[in-house]
């Protein structure tokens, strides 16, 4: 009698673990979308007499919740390019930010959509800033005529999805991945790729496979569970197989531990992670044993780039923190934004239709990359950058196309 | 032949680790007659004491003293041990004992077990915070090979896990059977009642299992956070694990939870990778699924598990 209870419990228990095991948490894929809202439909004339007319850039994003600290990330950013633009006075109206919390939820994202769109006084909007509002929302957006730059939006889709009015001023998973074979391409004839099973890992591995067995290299490939503590043997099959190099389609903190596990295998070739492990969290999660791991990231670094210094002191004196993940991507949206507002009052009158317009004929130089849109809405000039980890320190290497 | 021992030692120092936490929950099986879900969150508590210590003493862990690496090692079992038997004991204390003397049936210490283990591992996140595996000191070096076996390296760290869990097995063995308090444990698991008229008090017996339970899975703890990082979800995959091959060993049979552990965890190094297949084959990502599938395998066949239930009658 015992015995059968035991094995019944034994049972119960092994199958509640199968299904832990396969649904256990699981990470938002990667990509963040934000919309860039135009000031819409108020009729607002350029014209040097009389008082200035009041417009609204809309913001959509996450401003609470679990991934709220991106949301906050950009909306700084967003009130700072604003406000250095009425006080530069050479606007030819006022402009204010409306902000809208979709909590980065697709569910709660077609009410703060709504929040912008019948506001008239609101003619672009800067965001969604994830993927899945943005989604969910495109396509009332595009039926208010309402202009969007998203900077922080990566899912492929959405510029697939008839969203028109939908631009993004960041490289695709896609763009990334493509880049990143290229990249490995160039220098390896045999390559590795591991992914972790996720929408966001496995779609960009998936990519860099395509990509690297299209320029005529060797490819392994492998997949791990995501929630895996222990890399010793896929770091050992990846170290047997005599790759050159390898591909980690993943997040930070487990790419850390598969980098120490890789040293710990005696593997001696290059590793090489996309956007979704560069992070902090890697940094500390792998210590000495991530020196030399590589990244692509289409985002510029927050600290780096010799052409955001100016905005990182702004920022910094503005918020007592250094800018963070896509703080820049934030700032150029906001820029572009305005940018087109003026084009369209320059023509006469600032209506949605107007700054729409005035979106996609955009050529605007930002901080992180030339914001000129494809008729897809997708950034024209999409540089992805290469990064390394040296000494404890993820850095810039520059545009990886001219990385040797 | 080099993959093969490759992947053939990964999965014995992995199995070195479940099989120090399968006897925690086989030592409690054999007493009780009952499984202590809480187990995984007493391993998870020992990484985290032994880290406090460790970062205590070397901060960082740059510069630390070769001389001084053995002595850490050694401080870093002890301290997980006694921080983990603390919460064992306590875990008896508040979660079984009052049950035990109201007489509650056995559902009601499962679902006291699920509750403890939910609270322990919610509370280490609250306490220090949610992160996952974070990393511990670099105080020696993790890389450094021992010697090679077969065209495979053997890292010092996998030894230095392989040999104290075999050090502090070997010493579980002889404490149950060759000591009074290993006496009394083996009469509680045969027949408590009569334990309890031959003399044995019941109530420390079961306490002290705990405790030296709690202290082998916080040794494990320590060994697990060294080398894989630690988080306060860490306890559940691990838990799960170490229960399968306690049952794949026979629960409450303290030789098999040791042959079980080190069994699920070479099977699982082993058949994913299948390193004597030269074409494709499934992967590291069917790691768990095999290692369940094995387990269902072995009780559809053998239900009471490789070595057989009972306590009393292996040790």
């Amino acid at each position: 009698m015992r015995t059968r209870t035991l094995t019944l419990v034994a049972v119960v228990a092994t199958a509640s673990a199968l299904a832990l095991t396969g649904c256990s948490s699981s990470k938002s894929s990667g990509g963040t979308s934000s919309k860039a809202g135009g000031l819409g439909g108020a009729n607002t004339s350029s014209g040097s007499s009389g008082p200035k007319k009041a417009l609204k850039i809309g913001f959509q994003g996450a401003l609470s919740g679990d991934n709220q600290q991106l949301g906050i990330n950009e909306i700084n950013s967003v009130n700072l390019a604003v406000k250095q633009a009425n006080a530069k006075g050479d606007l030819p109206f006022t402009l204010t930010v409306l902000k809208s919390d979709d909590g980065g939820d697709a569910a709660k994202a077609p009410a703060a959509a709504q929040t912008l769109i019948q506001d008239p006084a609101v003619v672009g909007v800067v965001g969604p800033i994830f993927s899945g509002p943005t989604s969910a929302t495109g396509k009332d957006y595009a039926t208010a005529g309402l202009g969007l730059i998203s900077p922080s939006a990566t899912n492929e889709d959405l510029t697939k999805s008839g969203f028109t009015t939908f631009h993004r001023i960041v490289p695709t998973d896609g763009v990334e991945g493509i880049a990143a074979a290229d990249y490995l391409a160039k220098k390896y004839k045999k390559v590795f790729v591991v992914d972790d099973t996720t929408v966001y890992g496995k779609g960009v591995a998936d990519v860099v496979r395509k990509e690297l067995k299209a320029k005529g290299a060797t490819v392994q490939s492998q997949g791990v569970a995501q929630n895996t503590q222990d890399y010793g043997a896929i770091a050992q099959t990846v170290s047997s197989s005599g790759a050159q190099a390898m591909f980690y389609g993943g997040y930070d903190a487990q790419a850390g531990l598969f980098a120490k596990a890789l040293k710990a295998a005696g593997y001696k070739g290059v590793s090489m992670a996309g956007n979704g492990g560069k992070s902090s969290k890697f940094e500390s999660g792998s210590g000495a044993a991530g020196n030399g791991f590589l990244f692509s990231c289409g985002c510029q670094d927050a600290t780096t780039a010799p052409a955001a210094a100016a905005f990182n002191k702004a920022y910094t004196a503005a918020y007592k923190t250094p800018p963070s993940t896509y703080s820049h991507e934030a700032y150029d949206a906001t820029n572009a934004m305005i940018d087109a507002m003026k084009t369209a009052a320059g023509k006469g009158t600032v209506t949605r239709a107007a700054v729409e317009t005035a979106i996609n004929a955009l050529d605007f130089k930002g901080i992180t990359t030339q914001i000129k849109f494809a008729p897809s809405g997708e950034v024209a000039q999409a540089t992805v950058n290469l990064y390394e980890q040296k000494s404890g320190k993820i850095v810039e290497l520059g545009d990886i196309k001219n990385q040797k | 032949m080099t993959d093969f021992m490759n992947y053939l030692v990964l999965g014995l120092t992995r199995g070195s680790m479940y099989a120090l936490i399968a006897l925690g929950y086989t030592l409690v099986y054999g007493v009780l007659q009952l499984i202590n879900f809480a187990h995984s969150e007493v391993f998870m508590s020992g990484a985290f004491g032994s880290f406090i210590v460790i970062h205590a003493i070397v901060g960082t862990g740059a510069n630390t003293a070769s001389w001084a690496v053995p002595l850490l090692m050694l401080v870093g079992i002890v301290s997980g041990g006694l921080t983990a038997a603390g919460v064992a004991w306590t875990l008896e204390r508040v979660a079984y004992r009052p049950l035990r003397k109201r007489g509650a049936p056995k559902l009601a210490f499962l679902i006291s077990a699920i509750g403890a283990s939910f609270f322990l591992s919610q509370f280490a996140g609250k306490l220090f915070n949610r992160f996952q595996n974070t990393p511990f000191p670099a105080f020696y070096n993790e890389d450094s090979v021992a010697f090679h076996l077969f065209g495979a390296r053997v890292r010092v760290i996998q030894l230095v896990i392989m040999g104290s869990a075999v050090v502090m097995m070997v010493f579980l063995d002889r404490l149950v059977s060759q000591t009074k308090l290993g006496r009394g444990i083996r009469a509680v698991s045969e027949d408590a009642p009569t334990a309890a008229l031959m003399g044995i008090d019941i109530d420390k017996t079961i306490s002290r299992t705990f405790v030296i339970g709690g202290a082998l899975g916080g040794a494990a703890g320590f060994l697990f956070g060294l080398t894989l990082g630690f988080g306060n979800q860490m306890g559940f995959l691990p838990g799960v694990k170490a229960f399968a091959a306690a049952v794949l060993g026979g629960i409450g049979n303290i030789r098999g939870a040791m042959i079980g552990g080190l069994l699920l965890g070479v099977i699982e190094n082993l058949v994913p990778t299948a390193p004597w297949v030269s074409a494709p084959w499934i992967g590291t990502k069917w790691t768990d699924v095999v290692a369940f599938v094995v387990l269902v395998l072995v009780l559809m066949f053998r239900p009471t598990g490789i070595l057989g239930e009972r306590l009393g009658r292996a040790a």
